[in-house]
């Protein structure tokens, strides 16, 4: 058991590593001249460079050889990549170029009203698209039920920003039930997060009520009628229970993306979290801050899955075994 | 002065809500809260003002030796922290400025005790050694450049090192703690005008050193607001009153009407007349209408979509929106928008009849009408309220479609096709701001007049410094663009055709003529006369007849406002004007 | 209440001897089932009129454009602007007095391109390093399963603005990053099948007959596997229409064409007033299609392998 959870958490450090190359070669290779932007049209060449001395977007991008063979062995290392490695080790993110502000403290920010946003969504939309889809199983082949899978595809057909779109239109503006855009106070987050829930409710219940069924029509519930067991009892104590398993997984995958925050809840209403950060961020090519919530979000989900697994592992015997 | 591209120039939306609900607020009620909105912006390091949010946030915390009268026309100059209007040598080299006793600095730890100093005349020099110093990276030095003895050397000289502030610089003179000496290489008559400028404004050194790279995030100014909280930097900064300010006052006169609309109600109150200013970043047009319509904001601009729901064909605001006491506010500005040949492109560039003939095939009525009226067509690139505006002349080219054939013929492309390849000719044309449905509509309307003439144009659309970075290295074939005058004076439209301000430079066509050059290097160090005027007359009428540019309109600003605001009046310069505005909370119903 | 027979066609695949046979039984069986059940065929039928419509549009566009002329659903008409609903303006005009319908037809061409192209880029990424991760195993699989872990690890919506941004706005820029964002899925579950398969008897066979690995790969397994590109082609066309929706709205999607995100935003401003025509438009458009697909693409995984219900859940 030991055994597996630090073999699981060892294999953190090449994912990440693969996840900062990525972010290296996208952002460092193949989008590399961010000095000029930053610095504008009045700059002259040697002020550019000056930039770019100073971000550390000169040099090799990977190894140095030239400086390798002329000086000491170990100024192989005296690269892009390496230095990037390097701030990525200490959470030094740079600053942001748009507003020159360090990214650590923007990400720090923007953490709060990104949580206060996602976490009651993901909550509501759980405990909803749950029930929802145990009611479908409960009432399987009947209008119920079909009427419920009617209304996710539906659901989900639509795309998010119609949703908002007319959220905002007819609940905020026409009726004035609530604040059209904003932050200031918890009555700004009712709208964001209802239509947070309602647009995300259809893929949930779906997905959830085919795991449920799929369960149902597995031999051990129909030894289980076959016994006598009540709807009831075989739907809360047995399938609950094994469904739980993909259930559990979908959730806890989910949990990473939350910190990201729905770009498009928080621009829409005015949240001023990560999501908010990274529209902005792409608005004015702001490099920086998109590499480093691309990063941060990446080890977040890689941590995530780190833990699903162990816990996976303590519930299901067989996989220790792999 | 700042460039903006098309839309959106100048929107400063200045909302009043009495929202704000349950959050803590940091006065008793009774008092006056303002809420407004703005853009992203950079900072509030003085020399980083480059686009016009940044330049208005600035202004609210920061000050400069002069600026604007808010309401005389013509626009005239005020001293702000000087006493008095420099004194100038008679061989016009020297300017002696007195600065204004018993201003203080805003609280703040950088200072010893916390308790904002004095301000000094050293202050203005500090700061303009900053504005010089290329480790700030401003891009606002171009107005001292070659101006001023010994700056420039001291600017040469950061290049290499880290300049020590301390030594003196020849042409910056601290006569004693409140005068200063500027001494010019040659005359410079537009020095008063650019003392009104952002980059110029005083800061003290112990923020500046204190808060070294942080500076940008934590100002310490003498303006009439200080920052309360700039958390989250992309949606809101919030401003209140400075309680150590000099107490300057609302002005006193205006111009005829200013009494009869309200304006000198306040005249001779101490400023600012606001407790709070709140200023949102709200990125969606749409979002903002629909907050003002709900009585969220104070001020709104009005979309072009929007126009026809808001205004009737009388140019009046429709009924609904007069019952709820809504007012409209038109006035003319000083603005310029065109479309630009880059001169150095090999298809446009030398083809004086191929540019002409697209400038004949643009319908500037259709164009107008598109904007709902709410520009002017413009036939050069001064706009109307300028001297040297000439009233009388007609627009060189008209729209006239066959005229436009004949030239695109007379150049070589007879229906608009290559005659090499057999082809249409393709153009392409540049542009910031991807998703604004506004730019894409009316790019589509330009794209359909060329097409009249048989010329296809190819849209790109880049975000802004995408596009501006395309433009410096000369990247463009076409693009559009729009100058708003840093200062009321005719001078700086000129800027735009001057041969060595080529790009990087605003000459972003690249469009260099002598005899042009000659005439501005003239103008440039005259006093405002009728001979100057008469050189601007001159000026435009060359750069018509060579054609760069296919000049497209002045706008208007249409302005509307909730009832319960006060005191504005358009201007050309608007960025410090907050602390003239007013709340009436009575009327205000939420 | 009686439990569900297990379909036929699933246990019929488990079987392991007569493979190839199998495939082709798979595909009738499969389709028998699928023409049984109304639902399905309607979606197909809405499908297909769509697809129908985006080559009209398509060819529309592409006559226009070799005769250099402007297209009819790109025509200015001033006067006309803002037109309420008229027989000869079904849907009205927008603000340039476009007419709005055929900007919808428009879109349903970008939308198609989209769907397409994205499948182009994701689906042999996908296929390739799911078959040489799966047959080969050992250091490869290890190679490839970190790429993908690497991949989809990375934040969806984020990691396409980045590519956006560094690569370019417009048509390939939305399309290589959908595309490189979305293989993940079924590149596991390709390799998962590569695992299974390569073990039966029939490749084993082929092996020991000397039949080199690259043609086992790819002309005996994959045909095996092809049903999984086919159900992960149907449902990622619709995910990938909505996606393009939202760039659009962001900024960075298609460039100068209508498509369905550009109505969309472009048609906020106008709500205000009443103005439904152009978001309708586009959304019910957009709808139906999406809808279409995610039916189809639920009945095609039924009737070709139920187990895939649940299968992105459970591989880890």
């Amino acid at each position: 058991m030991l055994a597996y959870i630090i073999r699981r958490t060892l294999y953190v450090i090449p994912v990440v590593i693969g996840v900062a190359l990525v972010t290296f070669i996208l952002f460092n290779v193949v989008g590399w001249d961010a000095a000029t932007q930053m610095l504008g049209r009045h700059a002259s060449k040697e002020e550019i460079a000056a930039l770019r001395q100073q971000l550390g977007l000169t040099g090799p991008k990977f190894f140095n050889f030239t400086a390798a063979l002329q000086g000491p062995w170990w100024r192989l290392f005296d690269s892009q990549w390496f230095h990037y490695m390097k701030q990525l080790a200490t959470l030094d993110f740079g600053r942001s170029f748009a507003s020159n502000q360090k990214i650590s403290t923007l990400m720090l920010n923007g953490i709060v009203p990104s949580l206060v946003l996602a976490v009651p969504i993901f909550l509501i939309t759980l405990v909803v698209s749950i029930t929802i889809a145990m009611l479908a199983a409960y009432y399987r082949d009947t209008w119920i039920d079909r009427s419920i899978v009617v209304a996710s595809v539906i659901g989900l057909s639509v795309s998010y920003l119609v949703y908002i779109m007319v959220a905002q239109q007819v609940l905020a503006y026409q009726s004035g039930w609530f604040p059209i855009w904003g932050f200031e106070s918890a009555k700004y987050l009712i709208l964001p997060v209802l239509v947070g829930v309602v647009s995300g409710l259809g893929s949930e219940v779906r997905f959830f009520r085919t795991v449920m069924l799929d369960e149902m029509y597995q031999d051990y519930v129909r030894t289980a009628f076959a016994k006598g067991c009540t709807q009831n009892t075989v739907l809360f104590k047995h399938v609950l229970k094994n469904a739980m398993i993909p259930v559990l997984t979908s959730v806890v995958l989910t949990i990473p993306f939350l910190y990201t925050g729905n770009l498009l809840l928080e621009t829409f209403f005015g949240i001023p979290g990560l999501g908010y950060l990274n529209v902005e961020a792409v608005n004015s090519t702001d490099y920086p801050v998109i590499k480093a919530t691309v990063f941060v979000g990446s080890v977040l989900y890689v941590i995530a899955t780190v833990i699903t697994d162990i816990c996976y592992a303590m519930v299901d015997p067989r996989i220790k075994l792999r | 002065m700042p460039r903006v591209a098309l839309p959106t120039f100048i929107i400063l939306l200045v909302c009043a809500a009495t929202a704000g609900p349950a959050r803590a607020t940091l006065m008793p009620s009774g008092q006056q809260p303002f809420f407004g909105t703005t853009d992203r912006i950079r900072g509030f390091d003085p020399v980083q003002a480059s686009d016009v949010y940044t330049v208005a946030a600035i202004s609210k915390v920061y000050e400069g030796l002069y600026e604007f009268e808010y309401l005389v026309r013509p626009y005239r100059v005020r001293p702000l922290l000087a006493e008095s209007m420099p004194e100038i040598s008679a061989d016009r080299l020297t300017y002696t400025i007195h600065v204004k006793k018993g201003v203080r600095f805003a609280d703040d730890p950088c200072f010893p005790g916390g308790k904002g100093r004095e301000l000094t005349a050293e202050d203005f020099i500090y700061s303009w050694k900053r504005l010089a110093d290329t480790h700030n990276r401003s891009p606002r030095y171009f107005n001292f450049e070659g101006r001023i003895v010994g700056l420039d050397e001291f600017r040469d000289k950061s290049v290499q090192q880290k300049v020590d502030y301390d030594k003196p610089i020849e042409g910056l003179r601290v006569l004693d703690r409140y005068t200063l000496q500027i001494l010019l290489k040659a005359p410079y008559p537009q020095l008063t005008y650019v003392l009104t400028q952002a980059e110029t404004f005083a800061v003290p050194r112990e923020a500046a050193e204190f808060y070294g790279a942080e500076f940008l995030n934590h100002p310490v100014g003498t303006g009439p607001f200080i920052v309360a909280d700039w958390r989250w930097h992309n949606y809101r900064i919030e401003y209140v009153r400075n309680p150590n300010y000099h107490g300057d006052t609302y002005p006193t006169q205006g111009e005829p009407g200013d009494r009869e609309r309200g304006l000198l109600v306040d005249a001779g109150k101490p400023l600012p007349l606001l407790d709070r200013v709140t200023e949102y970043v709200i990125a969606d047009d749409s979002t903002a209408w629909l907050k003002f319509l709900a009585g969220d904001l104070a001020m709104s601009p009005i979309s072009r979509d929007n126009f026809g729901a808001v205004v009737t064909q009388e140019r009046e605001l429709t009924p609904e929106l007069r019952a709820r006491g809504i007012r409209l506010d038109v006035a003319l500005q000083m603005a310029t928008f065109y479309v630009g040949f880059n001169m150095e492109d090999p298809v446009v560039g030398p083809n004086k009849k191929l540019r002409q003939a697209l400038a004949c095939a643009v319908d500037l009525k259709k164009w107008v009408k598109f904007y709902n009226d709410r520009l002017l067509p413009a036939k050069g690139i001064l706009p109307p309220n300028v001297e040297g505006y000439d009233s009388n002349a007609p627009p060189a080219y008209a729209f006239d479609l066959e005229r436009a054939k004949r030239l695109l013929t007379e150049a070589g492309y007879p229906d608009g096709r290559d005659p090499k390849t057999g082809r249409r000719l393709t153009l392409n044309f540049d542009l910031p701001q991807a998703n604004d449905p506004q730019e894409r509509q009316s790019t589509d309307l330009l794209a359909h007049f060329f097409d009249a003439i048989g010329i296809e144009l190819k849209p790109s659309y880049n975000n802004w410094p995408e596009f501006l970075k395309k433009l410096e290295r000369k990247q463009c074939q076409m693009y559009r663009l729009g100058w708003i005058v840093p200062y009321p004076d005719a001078i700086n439209f000129f800027d735009l055709f001057y041969g060595p301000n080529e790009s990087p430079g605003p000459n972003e066509s690249n469009y260099k003529n002598p005899e042009f050059d000659k005439l501005f290097e003239i103008a440039r160090v005259m006093d405002d006369a009728p001979e100057r005027t008469e050189r601007f007359r001159q000026m435009e009428a060359i750069v018509v007849r060579d054609c760069p540019f296919i000049f497209l309109s002045h706008p208007l600003s249409y302005r509307l406002m909730q009832p319960w605001f006060k005191n504005y009046k358009y201007h050309d310069c608007p960025y410090p004007n907050s602390k003239f505005y007013k709340v009436d909370p009575a009327r205000m119903n939420h | 209440m009686t439990a569900p027979v297990l379909d036929h066609v699933a246990t019929a695949a488990a079987m392991p001897a007569r493979d190839t046979e199998m495939a082709v039984s798979l595909w009738r069986t499969a389709w028998r089932q699928i023409r049984r059940r109304r639902l399905a065929m309607t979606c197909l039928g809405i499908i297909v009129f769509y697809a129908v419509v985006a080559v009209y549009a398509e060819s529309v566009y592409w006559y226009y454009r070799l005769r250099q002329e402007t297209p009819p659903y790109k025509v200015v008409h001033f006067e006309d602007r803002f037109a309420k609903p008229t027989l000869q303006h079904p849907l009205g005009t927008d603000s340039l007095g476009r007419d709005v319908l055929r900007q919808v037809i428009q879109g349903t061409r970008i939308a198609f391109e989209v769907g397409i192209y994205t499948s182009l880029i994701a689906i042999p990424i996908a296929v390739i390093f799911g078959a040489l991760a799966g047959f080969f195993g050992r250091w490869v699989d290890d190679l490839i399963t970190w790429v993908y872990t690497v991949f989809d690890s990375v934040p969806y919506l984020l990691f396409i603005l980045a590519i956006a941004m560094v690569v370019g706005k417009g048509l390939f820029g939305v399309c290589l990053g959908i595309g490189l964002t979305t293989w993940v899925g079924l590149c596991r579950l390709i390799r998962g099948e590569y695992l299974k398969h390569r073990d039966r008897q029939y490749v084993l066979a082929a092996k020991s007959l000397g039949v080199g690995n690259l043609s086992i790969i790819f002309r005996h397994i994959l045909p095996n596997v092809v049903h999984l590109v086919i159900i992960s082609f149907s449902l990622r066309f619709p995910s990938a229409i909505l996606t393009e929706v939202i760039l659009s709205y962001l900024g960075v999607g298609v460039q100068g064409e209508p498509s369905w995100g550009i109505m969309i935003s472009d048609a906020k401003i106008r709500l205000w007033q009443g103005y439904w025509y152009e978001l309708g438009g586009a959304t019910v458009a957009m709808f139906f299609i999406v809808l279409a697909f995610n039916l189809f693409g639920d009945a095609l995984r039924d009737a070709l392998d139920p187990k895939l219900r649940t299968a992105e859940a459970k591989t880890a």
